[in-house]
């Protein structure tokens, strides 16, 4: 009987942990946080764009992140129609997950909850923040959205607002409804999302058909669950992980690291300590070392694939010598040399961050300056390194790694460099100009009224630019799929092959 | 009993309004949370009516009435990151948590009574020597190492159980292992301690010299006296339980209420800090009474 009992135990429990029957078309994702909303204005996060974006909701234009082109998506069409009007034509033959069919008054709704002050939304605050915005409904299929003041790249705008259906409340939603080819089918808090494919998508049907999408903070834990057979794609690994080329991809990730100079306290105001600063680094010495061997030479803010961002800046030379005999004439000049100048590094902003600052304030002392690090958590930083300065009166540089995955400048360089940009440590006329020019340029001279602004920022030495990121993915062997400059910010579902 | 009972209702409620009090005030002294939620590049148009939708733009002596009025209304506010009741997230995540304790408390009461109650039985003995060194090993491991090493060895390496996550009873495997590791290591040296006391107490010689067996000497007569130490010991080691085993939740992905609040307080989510700190300290109460009631059963000597 006690034999009979136990094997029965045993059978029920083999059954109850047997894994659901999966399909051989379906993906597990393993991320690295838990999602707290699934809200689709909130999908400019990573782990929440991986989700929804360009697979629940869709948005009018979509990023073309080898070519920086721009393609249609909901919109087929769009036209400049002057005094910043943009005429938007709606993709016909568009329904949303819930039946409802898609219109103009839903791009228009979606436009109003996005900006709308009582929901803060994060791609309203981050992409359509210090501009208004109305809206005019010629036809269900064409749309006027105009902008003040005007927005030559409103298209690449909106390839960020993600569209809902007009009857979507103005709060948070918890059941998310779009156009895109999957749906939310269920949200397991604190365990999992899984999406299904949908039948009635309009465009071409993906080959996956279902998602799971779990949470796992640990990274040897998570980078685990693909040779366990636990997770198909991890978006984001450890580069100490990251050994076994079958599974595991480097892919530039469109982040830039740099430290921002405060130039408006001394001895950083003097352009001489700042052109010294930045040939003290030997920044190859940390590629292959700290810093993955992928990771490029930085010259300037953006990825080198964003407009203007071909003008060839050159890499400081590490040039010590030449460093010390900068301070030294400075010093001659009455510039306190000898201030001490505060790092600010945020605790766990990329791996090995600590060792590189470290490494950093050794070069620095090396030529004769007194740079004291402090490492803070990420809620300190920010007081640093947006303004007002938390620093005060003291000179300090902050350490601090900026994405731009829009292919367009315009999101880094006025708040990074003009007087009233929000973490600008430099304000320059001529600069400031420049950026004003280059935003409200089109077509072939924007490209070159960026180049121009880039020179400038570097002639100032305004940064100490370090490196171009890479990340690392650990992707099954059975997937056909490799990720890319975008995987840090969506995972389309659309394009997973298997082999 | 009842007299009892409301007293220590009356100093729980006292300290846990003096817990909410201290929390509500320190976790503000760390700053807006604001800034960890917008974006870097929002404007400051954003950041003002963000602080304006969330009551953050009132002086906090106004922030803490309006906290205080909507408790009394049971109502505890919302998670500025997860758009939802904090309650709701805290409860949910709890549970979790819960789960795990209970289960792992109640398997190492168990293991530790047991295999603590023979290792006294013959100080010095083979059996004793041997739960002596492991469980002093297992109360000096760090979990994060056995975590790790435990999904190295079971999940990659033989392949036994899934590395991390909920979904099955095998799931639940080394989470509980790693957590039972060093409690039980503690508590089995304190029953050991305490069982090898009352083993030598005139009562048990008297029973020995009547022939009483030994496992009666033992399970029957000394291990009732020797009890009281480790129940309090027992209630402390599932008190750090109830706060969440953070290290556990982390590396094996589970939803509990520890990651939740280490989560809250980096992100500076106010309601959720003190729905979690108001569930876990009246759960800790509620705990603390069962104990109480326990030393009662267990010594007729205790009456309340």
């Amino acid at each position: 009987m006690n034999c009979r009992a136990t094997l029965l135990g045993g059978a029920t429990l083999l059954a109850l942990s047997a894994p659901a029957f999966a399909a051989d078309t379906d993906v597990i994702i393993a991320l690295n946080e838990e999602l707290e909303t699934v809200e689709p204005c909130m999908a400019s996060q990573s782990n929440i764009g991986r989700v929804i974006l360009q697979n629940i909701s869709e948005t009018l234009t979509e990023l073309n992140t080898e070519d920086g082109s721009l393609m249609p998506r909901l919109a087929e069409s769009w036209e400049d129609m002057g005094n910043g009007t943009w005429r938007f034509h709606l993709r016909p033959g568009v329904s949303f997950s819930d039946g409802s069919a898609f219109d103009a008054a839903d791009v228009k709704h979606s436009i109003e909850r996005t900006v709308s002050p009582d929901l803060t939304c994060e791609i309203g605050a981050k992409f359509f923040g210090g501009m208004t915005l109305t809206t005019a409904v010629v036809d269900d299929a064409t749309i006027d959205i105009t902008s003040d003041p005007a927005q030559p790249i409103l298209p690449l705008l909106f390839s960020t607002l993600t569209i809902v259906p007009s009857e979507t409340p103005m709060e948070f939603t918890r059941q998310p409804i779009g156009t895109g080819p999957y749906v939310l089918s269920e949200w397991n808090a604190g365990q999992n999302i899984i999406l299904d494919r949908r039948d009635d998508y309009w465009g071409e049907a993906p080959v996956v058909t279902k998602a799971t999408y779990l949470f796992r903070t640990d990274d040897a834990v998570r980078a685990a669950m693909v040779p366990a057979g636990e997770a198909d794609i991890v978006p984001l690994i450890n580069q100490n992980d990251a050994t076994n080329p079958a599974t595991d991809f480097a892919y530039p990730n469109s982040e830039t690291t740099y430290l921002r100079l405060d130039s408006s306290k001394a001895p950083l105001n003097d352009i001489r300590i700042r052109e010294a600063m930045n040939l003290a680094v030997d920044r190859e010495a940390f590629l292959g070392t700290l810093v993955p061997a992928d990771a490029t030479l930085a010259t300037h803010m953006t990825p080198p694939t964003a407009l203007g961002a071909d003008v060839d800046l050159g890499v400081p030379p590490y040039d010590p010598d030449r460093a010390r005999a900068l301070i030294e004439e400075a010093k001659a000049a009455g510039v306190p040399v000898d201030t001490e100048i505060t790092l600010i590094g945020r605790l766990g902003n990329y791996p090995n961050v600590t060792e590189v600052l470290e490494a950093l304030q050794q070069m620095f002392a090396d030529v004769g300056l007194n740079v004291k690090l402090e490492m803070v958590e990420v809620a300190e930083w920010v007081e640093h390194y947006s303004k007002p300065f938390a620093a005060g009166d003291k000179p300090a540089m902050v350490s601090a790694m900026h994405d731009n995955n829009r292919g367009d400048p315009v999101f880094s360089m006025y708040f990074k460099y003009a007087c009233d940009g929000l973490q600008s440590g430099i304000c320059d006329e001529e600069l400031d100009k420049l950026i004003a020019d280059a935003t409200a340029a089109t077509g072939d001279a924007r490209a070159e009224a960026w180049r121009a602004a880039f020179q400038k920022a570097h002639d100032l030495w305004a940064d100490i630019f370090l490196f171009h990121m890479v990340g690392f993915s650990r992707v099954s062997e059975r997937l056909d799929f490799k990720p890319t400059i975008a995987t840090n910010s969506e995972l389309q579902l659309s394009q997973i092959k298997f082999k | 009993m009842k007299k009892f009972l409301f007293k220590r209702a009356i100093s729980s409620a006292i300290s846990l309004l003096l817990l909410i009090v201290a929390v509500f005030f320190l976790s503000r002294l760390t700053g807006d949370p604001t800034d960890l939620y917008l974006p870097v590049d929002a404007s400051q148009e954003a950041r003002d009516n963000f602080r304006a939708i969330n009551g953050l733009d009132q002086p906090l002596i106004v922030q803490f009435g309006r906290y205080v009025w909507d408790v009394l209304h049971l109502d505890f506010g919302d998670s500025i990151r997860r758009a939802r009741p904090a309650l709701e997230v805290v409860i949910e995540a709890f549970a979790w948590t819960l789960q795990l304790a209970l289960i792992t408390m109640f398997l190492v009461s168990l293991a530790a009574i047991i295999l603590g109650s023979l290792a006294a039985f013959k100080v010095g003995g083979f059996f004793d020597r041997i739960a002596t060194f492991f469980s002093l090993i297992g109360a000096a491991a760090p979990d994060f190492w056995v975590a790790i090493v435990a999904i190295v060895i079971f999940s990659l390496g033989l392949g036994w159980l899934p590395t991390s996550g909920t979904g099955t009873p095998l799931h639940w495997i080394l989470p509980i292992a790693v957590l039972f590791i060093r409690p039980f290591g503690l508590i089995l040296q304190v029953v050991r301690g305490s069982m090898i006391n009352a083993l030598s107490s005139a009562y048990v010689k008297t029973a020995r010299a009547k022939g009483v067996t030994p496992k009666k000497q033992v399970f029957v007569h000394a291990l009732r006296n020797g009890m009281l130490p480790v129940i309090t010991v027992i209630g402390d080691q599932a008190a750090g339980m109830l706060n969440g085993a953070v290290i556990v939740e982390t590396i094996f992905g589970f939803p509990g209420v520890g990651k939740l609040m280490i989560d809250s307080i980096l992100q500076r989510d106010f309601s959720v800090i003190l729905a979690a700190i108001m569930v876990t300290a009246i759960a800790i109460f509620l705990m603390n009474i069962l104990i109480d009631l326990a030393y009662a059963a267990l010594d007729p000597r205790i009456r309340y």
